[in-house]
């Protein structure tokens, strides 16, 4: 990890641009739609208009992983009133920082309670109490709040809340409306289910993703597994899906809620396209191709003067493009492609070889030009490219400041924090930002007086016997 | 990076991850000399020398000035692969691994009802 | 199948199995009968959105170009697998399997979009419809008179859902995008891959996982939107989804560590930056050595989890490594980046023996988590996977038996399902076309023959 600079620049560094500037020298005509689309989906109009999912309250019980956080991040963000329950103390993952390093995490200016920012970038429109689900007591004030709830989210290992006695099975007593989710790794049944402990990248592994990410052996690669926790992203999205059909559901039908049971694994399972039946035809067991395409040609990400270039063209006419593009500057390469007999047909260019032959030639060109410049010049041409931006240029970079990709929020606990905004733009009920962080148990007090009428001093007899 | 040898003229395919900051010996796929070259962001600093030994890494691929192809163990670095073979070409497909009927394989007008093959309505091949 | 329970626990797991029952799908309800989706998509960012309410119980109509179908019929790995017909005009070309995943359950008709004639029929199939996907080039729909102020008008219940690279508007609303671009511009990908300090490069993730799971993201925004038209306010509403956005939204801690500190997040390979030993490990012996797959010719590859204090312990014991354990004790300690540059290679000097099983077994006689790492074919065989019916063998009634992947989450009342994978193009032409925008079998085979249609 780079050393930290000794004074850090406000963001953004470079102003971000204006509807003047970016729309500069079109004609009414050409700006009109772009404009219209402005006026309905702009996040600055986001607290102009209602939210889909504010009818809705959620409890989140999850912890450690982020697939559960994940999945109540995407309610939260579209209206729903979500409680984070966390144990006292707070969720583990609040622990959480890059190589340890307490200086990166962030510090509540009230109590000095410090998070990581992994933990901290998830904390968005929710609030946060504290419950010790391992005593008796806790268990009874769960069944109370749940009484009233719409759904509730663990991840506790596979039968451990049935254990207790407030799983799906014993909770759809108290609340036949309860939308009951469980989220894991692997499942709660099967040869392979959850056991305590496992995080992804457990998910990644078991699914085929790692074995397929990454440079072939030839190239001197290895199985590689997501920088992030990916699977937990893409479980989580997919138990928001059922949740979201659960609710449908019981709106429009049944008045009853479900139980649903989302893992890391099986979404990347359903997303690892052609693996499966690829097998199933003749065997072939799916290779790792770096950051070429087993597919496509040309589709890849290739080293140019400043970095890394992702160049896409799978048709004969953004080939051709793609090609003249590199002729202006260096025509033997161009003559080379074009006189070729084994890359005429598109379906030819799929070979190893022909790939090789394709991004060795692009890459005479692409080691004379940097990203933005090779982006301009095949834009000229229609061709779609850009460079691997790392997280530094993501931040800065005008397109996404203008629409608002990277926004800071202004923490009344931790100060000012970047972050990624949702991406839910909508006419009608845009998702959207609230607060982002928020302290172990800061939500105690009101919850419990609001929604279970505790006086203050139910309160201090339940965090003395460590139940709160 | 594209290596002509100076011997063959055969083109070598130095394939850019592997090869963009290269210091070594590669080994030319038309006529096994062996060259020593160094590499920066893709574009040669020093070499081809011609050297003695075995290379430290092959070329991805190589042609000759008439594009015909050569490639194969000892002269290019064997392609990724999903089985034992490797055709790059449609294969017409006729069951599964299981044994059961698929409609892997081209068909005509005539084999088709509607928009399926007649033998997936009938069951029969 | 059952055994008799001999413990809570046990009774619990055949609770999950019986509830969860693959093969007792088709007995329950879908949440989306009744519900029309239009899905005017190609790729995979699209179509994959209009499938996963496919998979609830949508109708989703799939509109393609006439004869020969959208882009991702004509991407296969290795141009070596098809299946056949691509449609009852082109029976000698097939579909890729780069479609195969992204439109389950669906009807497959086509439609010449730039005809008046295609538009025409559009309409007429939206004033019927709940949601209409499309991820075609900000302001084309609407150009041809199709798009949300235009549909609107018709059917203002309508959901009209739009998925792209960039986006609308802004500066970069005119850029096409594909999947791997909007992993390199959103930021997901330079930081994946092995350590620079190794020598190591960005790596994409090898699935599209920009697109499908944006198409999720999108699918989300639909199903809320729908909940809200149909429970609250009568109305339909436009969503705009941008799969780079999606991608930056993904970032956990790098942003808020690049904004406070100036510091940009770098790749840390097959280790993980925030917990130690939870990282994968090369594993010196292949697991099928008499193989002549390639794929199983390598050595494997496993993920050990062993990052609390007592558990690292034991893993230290497990492989006979005092020095380690002794060095390492502490959490707060491994975590460091020295530290981990010390741990993994020690790890990997123990598995140079022995395979992914061996190891598997040795974390597993010790209670260390662990994780062998599958390929496609290990995956597809597992007793696991198939139990689960995460994956199965679908008798597809176009092109017969192929094994597939099924919807990625369960439903104890109302679960979603696989039908049927794809169909040729154009397929339900006649059914589609002739219930829905009242063409007579006549019509059809005029605008067929004019590729209208």
């Amino acid at each position: 990890m780079a050393t930290a600079q000794a004074k850090v620049a406000p963001w953004p560094a470079i102003p971000t641009p204006k509807p003047e500037e970016v729309y500069a020298g079109l004609s009414d005509q050409a700006k009109e739609y772009p404009l219209f689309l402005e006026s309905i989906v702009r996040q600055e109009h986001n607290f102009e208009k209602p939210e889909a999912l504010s009818r809705l309250r959620v409890l989140d019980c999850s912890t450690r992983m982020m697939i559960g956080h994940w999945c109540s991040s995407q309610l939260a963000e579209l209206g729903a009133e979500v409680i984070q329950v966390e144990p006292p103390g707070g969720d583990p993952l609040r622990k959480l920082t890059p190589f340890g390093r307490q200086e990166y995490m962030f510090e509540d200016w009230e109590t000095g309670e410090k998070v990581g920012g992994q933990f901290l970038h998830e904390m968005r429109n929710k609030f946060s109490i504290t419950l010790n689900l391992e005593t008796e007591e806790g268990r009874r004030i769960l069944k109370d709040l749940v009484a009233d709830a719409d759904v509730i989210i663990e991840n506790a290992p596979p039968g451990h809340w049935d254990e207790w006695g407030i799983g799906y099975r014993q909770l759809r007593e108290i609340n036949p409306r309860l939308i009951y989710c469980w989220v894991g790794q692997c499942g709660q049944w099967g040869p392979a289910k959850d056991k305590p402990g496992m995080l992804d990248p457990v998910a990644q592994a078991s699914c085929g993703f790692v074995h397929g990410t990454g440079d072939p052996k030839e190239f001197g690669g290895q199985p590689t597994r997501s920088a992030l926790w990916m699977a937990d992203h893409v479980g989580g999205s997919s138990a928001v899906l059922g949740i979201l059909a659960a609710l449908l559901y019981r709106e429009n039908v049944s008045g009853e809620g479900q139980f649903i049971e989302a893992t890391a694994a099986e979404a990347i399972i359903r997303i690892l396209d052609y693996s499966w039946a690829w097998y199933s035809m003749d065997g072939s067991i799916r290779p790792r191709y770096g950051n070429w395409d087993l597919a496509i040609n040309i589709y890849a990400v290739n080293p140019c003067k400043d970095g890394y270039m992702m160049v896409g063209g799978g048709h004969d006419r953004l080939w051709y493009r793609i090609w003249r593009t590199v002729g202006n500057e260096q025509p033997a390469v161009e003559e080379d492609i074009l006189g070729d007999p084994h890359l005429r047909e598109v379906a030819d260019r799929l070979a190893h070889d022909m790939q090789v032959k394709t991004y060795t030639m692009l890459g005479e060109w692409l080691k004379d030009n940097a990203r933005s410049q090779a982006e301009a010049k095949l834009g000229k041409q229609q061709v779609a490219s850009g460079g691997v931006l790392y997280v530094n240029e993501v931040a800065e970079y005008p397109h996404f400041k203008y629409r608002g990709h990277v926004a800071e929020y202004d923490s009344p606990h931790y100060g000012k924090v970047l972050y990624g905004t949702t991406p839910y733009l909508q006419h009608k009920t845009p998702g959207r930002l609230k607060w982002l962080g928020r302290p172990t148990g800061y939500d105690n007090q009101e919850t419990y007086r609001r929604l279970l009428g505790f006086t203050r001093d139910d309160f201090e007899k339940l965090q003395k016997a460590n139940v709160i | 990076m594209l290596l002509i040898c100076p011997k063959c003229k055969t083109k070598n395919f130095l394939d850019p991850y592997p090869f963009w900051n290269f210091k070594g010996k590669t080994k030319c796929a038309g006529c096994s000399a062996i060259w020593q070259i160094q590499t920066a962001g893709g574009a040669p600093v020093s070499g081809p020398v011609e050297a003695s030994g075995t290379a430290d890494l092959l070329p991805g691929f190589a042609e000759r000035q008439d594009y015909s192809p050569i490639s194969g163990p000892g002269l290019t670095r064997p392609a990724p692969r999903a089985r034992k073979e490797s055709v790059c070409k449609p294969i017409p497909i006729k069951q599964n691994v299981r044994g059961k009927i698929i409609a892997g394989y081209p068909l005509k007008k005539d084999d088709l009802v509607g928009s399926k093959a007649k033998f997936m309505v009938t069951g029969v091949r | 199948m059952a055994t008799q329970p001999t413990s809570k626990a046990q009774s619990f797991e055949d609770f999950c199995r019986e509830t969860f029952n693959p093969k007792k799908e088709f007995g329950k309800p879908e949440v989306l009968k009744g519900y029309r989706v239009l899905s005017c998509t190609q790729y995979i960012l699209g179509p994959s959105c209009a499938s996963y309410l496919a998979e609830l119980g949508a109708e989703v109509i799939k509109i393609e170009a006439p004869r020969r179908g959208e882009a991702m019929r004509h991407t296969t790995p290795f141009n070596e697998p098809f299946l056949y017909p691509l449609s009852k005009w082109v029976p000698e070309r097939g579909t890729g399997l780069g479609f195969l995943g992204a439109n389950p359950n669906e009807y497959f008709i086509s439609i010449d979009f730039h005809r008046p004639e295609g538009q025409a029929l559009v309409k007429k199939l939206a004033a019927k419809s709940d949601v209409f996907v499309e991820n075609y080039r900000p302001g084309t729909f609407d150009r041809w008179g199709i798009g949300y102020r235009q549909l609107k008008e018709i059917n203002p219940r309508l959901i009209y859902c739009w998925l792209g690279g960039f986006g609308g508007w802004g500066p970069g609303r005119v850029r096409a995008s594909y999947d791997i671009l909007g992993q390199a511009q959103g930021g997901n990908f330079g930081m994946t891959g092995k350590q620079e300090v190794f020598g190591g490069a960005p790596s994409k993730h090898t699935i599209w996982l920009a697109d499908y799971w944006g198409g999720m993201m999108g699918a989300t925004q639909v199903l809320a939107a729908l909940y809200w038209r149909d429970h609250v306010s009568g109305e339909g509403t436009f969503t705009e989804y941008s799969q780079v956005h999606g991608v930056t939204r993904q970032l956990e801690y790098a942003l808020p560590l690049y904004g406070r500190h100036g510091i940009t997040r770098e790749r840390w390979g097959n280790w993980d930056t925030q917990l130690c030993v939870h990282g994968i490990i090369k594993c010196g012996k292949s697991s099928y050595p008499d193989s002549e797959n390639p794929q199983e010719m390598e050595e494997g590859y496993i993920l050990i989890s062993a990052y609390e204090d007592k558990d690292f312990a034991r893993l230290c014991k497990a492989i006979g490594d005092t020095t380690l354990a002794t060095k390492y004790a502490k959490a707060d300690i491994r975590v460091k980046a020295e530290s981990q540059m010390e741990i993994y290679p020690a790890l990997e000097k123990w598995a140079v023996d022995k395979t992914k099983e061996q190891v598997a077994a040795v974390m597993d006689a010790n209670d260390i988590i662990n994780q062998p790492v599958w390929n496609s074919k290990e995956v597809a065989n597992h007793p696991h996977w198939n139990e689960r019916g995460a994956v199965r063998w679908l008798d597809d009634p176009t092109y017969g038996e192929l094994l597939h992947q099924a919807p990625a989450y369960k439903m104890s009342a109302t679960p979603p399902r696989l039908k049927w994978s794809l169909k040729p193009v154009g397929a339900d032409n006649e059914y589609i076309l002739g219930k829905l925008a009242g063409l007579t079998r006549d019509d059809i085979k005029q605008l067929e023959e004019q590729e209208c249609i």
